[in-house]
């Protein structure tokens, strides 16, 4: 049932001090010791008087301490609608009749094309040799979320982690802060705040027929396939990569805190007991036409009128949505697959983005690969796979207590 | 395409695991079997993909067809929603590396097995219960079964997880099946069924190549039961002696047309050929790891000392 409308709590004295006066202004200077500004707290001050004083409802409406609870029924919550960042396709099926010798053409033109044009090796790329900072905010990652998988500890606790393949990920073009300011996005997100580089990444190589030549051009530029997923990662301009540079599983680290932003999964139009979690009604006992309905939606006086965000049913899921502060609990380089505990929103083999997490406790403290994970020239890699401490690893003995 | 083979009914593939139990054999006949088979079916539908053999004409490594009863946890969750092939590998590899520690041995639901536990609440640090498989179940590092036992005049049933690290040891004392897939009417079933002594020994079977059924009909006790055992068509039961109007009712709610529905049993099963591949990409370690263990036995006792 949705409770009534969020209504406004006045902070009160304590009621044994409304009687003394002087005592009660003792207790007042007390407890606003602990406000920040001086002038808010002699303000707060009068109030309180006025309020031990004489509590009339036409004093308290204009120089009470107003707090004002809002009730998260209220709160908008759902964004569905397409980012605005996000251009509008006009997706159509085109109608052109090509012969079966056109299209062998194509193919044989898209061959040539992307044949001498591969993509720079790690060794040929000019990456500046740049310092990490605690406030560098570095590149992401483009994932597809495969699965889950379940692993044990040390002491034979079990563990779920949300296995992340890292596609082919490659960065197709840097935009300085200067210039990505006077995008529109830029100019949105950075509007009082200091400007960052924004570094765009691709993922997914697929077959050029699929696009447009201006989309394909895109790429073309760099010396890569098209690609099916775009990203952009706000970054600062420490940690800026050179276009055609290669991000793999190795850009993370075993046991650093991750964000995964995702699309949540769609459950269609759903109920409110299934939606909002509403109790419905009783199963039996006479209940009639009333087992997973809502019940009440207002009261009848409070304004007469359904309040807008009342909990109904409708469409649920397909929401954007960050789960933060995930730890990576172990990394195959080889599949450049990430296994990260805890679940990640979305359904299996989703896109999702992976970032540093912002999270203050569980940032870096140490310099993570910067700008990103380069495998070492003479061949020598690092471990196949990469555990964490805390796991067991399931080529070793068994666990006895 | 799904291949005639797809489709055959567990029955049948009960048969043909029984006829070619013979396991070290097998493996053999099996690689010289199917290079025959696919030159037929090549020289029968011409246009077809030959699947089995190389364009070279090597032959490629088959696992034995009985490897989807003994070793069922490979295959993977049938739901399409979430099938990922560079996850199910990874899985695979993970659970092949937990297998060169440990024996896991095949066991179907009806086999009495022993399982010690590593457990830092009993004396001896280790706890070890014997009982009958009533079930078992999960894909993966997920894959379960449930042991019954009656201790103590108390029924006790636990799941094991057969990938978890605290698992020392997992024996089968008696292998056999029964009658039906799931044993859960054990509950309902005399305490006598589900009794086995801790101190059972491993039986040695005398007929390596045929797995045994048992098969045993078991007498409920009276109702009122766990759940309608009736509708359930179970081999395993003695007859349960209901009123006619239970067997009426359950004629009513029964659905007979789903065992000719075969895009249910279709969404149900991992096909032919993927379970090939699986177990042909697993055959080879499972069997070198099975090798080394029988060494080990052989040379056991005298190695030991």
């Amino acid at each position: 049932m949705p409770n009534s409308a969020g209504h406004v709590k006045f902070v009160m004295p304590p009621i044994g001090s409304i009687g003394s006066g002087l005592a009660s202004y003792r207790d007042l200077t007390r407890t606003l010791t602990d406000e920040k500004s001086t002038l808010y707290s002699a303000l707060s001050a009068i109030v309180y008087m006025l309020q031990s004083l004489n509590r009339s409802p036409f004093l308290l409406g204009f120089l009470s301490n107003h707090e004002q609870v809002r009730n998260m029924s209220r709160v908008k919550r759902r964004n569905t609608h397409p980012g605005y960042w996000l251009s509008l396709k006009n997706v159509q099926k085109k109608d052109d009749k090509i012969s079966a010798d056109n299209l062998r053409f194509m193919r044989e033109v898209i061959q040539d094309k992307y044949k001498n044009k591969s993509p720079l090796k790690v060794s040929e790329l000019q990456i500046e040799k740049t310092e990490w900072d605690p406030k560098t905010k570095r590149s992401g990652v483009i994932a597809r979320n495969i699965g889950r998988q379940q692993m044990w500890d040390k002491d034979g606790n079990k563990i779920v982690c949300t296995v992340l393949h890292v596609l082919d990920n490659h960065v197709i073009r840097y935009i300085p802060p200067e210039e990505y300011v006077k995008t529109s996005r830029g100019a949105i997100h950075f509007k009082n705040k200091t400007p960052l580089g924004c570094l765009v990444v691709g993922a997914e190589a697929t077959n050029p027929e699929k696009f447009t030549r201006q989309y394909c051009n895109l790429f073309a530029e760099v010396g890569l396939m098209p690609k099916k997923t775009l990203s952009r990662f706000i970054i600062t301009p420490n940690a800026a990569l050179p276009p055609c540079t290669p991000i793999t599983a190795g850009h993370f680290l075993v046991g650093q805190a991750v964000d995964v932003y995702g699309k949540t999964v769609d459950h269609g139009f759903q109920g409110v007991v299934k939606r909002w979690g509403f109790k419905g009604g009783p199963a039996s006992h006479g209940a009639t036409k009333f087992h997973r309905r809502g019940g009440t939606i207002g009261t009848g006086r409070d304004k007469a009128r359904v309040w807008p965000g009342t909990k109904m049913p409708g469409h649920m899921g397909s929401e954007r949505r960050y789960n933060r502060g995930l730890m990576i609990m172990r990394i195959n380089m080889k599949y450049n697959v990430i296994y990260v505990k805890g679940t990640v929103p979305g359904a299996t083999n989703s896109i999702v983005r992976i970032f540093d997490t912002l999270l203050p406790l569980r940032k870096f403290k140490e310099a993570p690969p910067h700008p990103t994970y380069f495998p070492p020239e003479d061949g020598t890699q690092k471990e196949e796979d990469i555990w964490d401490s805390r796991l067991h690893v399931f080529g070793s003995p068994s666990i006895s207590v | 395409m799904l291949r005639r083979v797809v489709l055959q009914t567990f029955r049948q593939g009960l048969a043909q695991s029984f006829f070619k139990r013979n396991a070290a054999s097998l493996s053999e006949s099996a690689v010289t079997q199917h290079p025959i088979e696919t030159s037929e079916e090549a020289s029968e539908k011409s246009g077809s993909k030959q699947k089995n053999g190389d364009e070279s004409g090597n032959t490629v490594v088959v696992a034995p067809p009985e490897f989807r009863f003994m070793y069922p946890e490979f295959l993977p969750d049938p739901t399409m929603e979430r099938r990922n092939k560079l996850k199910e590998k990874l899985e695979r590899m993970d659970m092949l590396q937990r297998r060169s520690i440990i024996e896991i041995p095949e066991f179907y639901t009806g086999s009495i097995m022993a399982v010690t536990v590593a457990d830092s609440n009993s004396p001896n640090k280790f706890a070890r219960f014997v009982g009958i498989c009533i079930q078992r179940g999960g894909s993966g590092l997920q894959a379960w079964f449930i042991l019954r036992n009656v201790v103590d005049r108390q029924g006790v049933e636990i799941l094991y997880e057969m990938y978890c690290p605290l698992i020392q040891k997992i024996e089968v004392l008696r292998l056999e099946r029964r009658l039906d897939e799931s044993l859960l009417y054990l509950r309902d079933a005399l305490p006598e069924y589900s009794t086995f002594p801790f101190e059972m020994e491993a039986e040695r079977r005398l007929n390596n190549s045929v797995v045994p059924i048992n098969p045993i009909k078991v007498k409920l006790r009276p109702r009122p039961w766990l759940e309608r055992w009736e509708r359930q068509n179970l081999q395993g039961v003695e007859d349960l002696n209901l009123p006619q109007r239970y067997y009426d009712r359950a004629k009513e709610v029964a659905k007979p047309w789903e065992k000719y529905d075969l895009m249910l049993q279709y969404r149900k099963t991992i096909p032919a050929e993927e379970q090939e591949k699986i177990y042909a990409e697993v055959h080879s370690q499972l069997q070198q790891q099975d090798l080394k263990r029988k060494i080990k036995r052989r040379r056991g006792p005298s190695s030991e000392q």
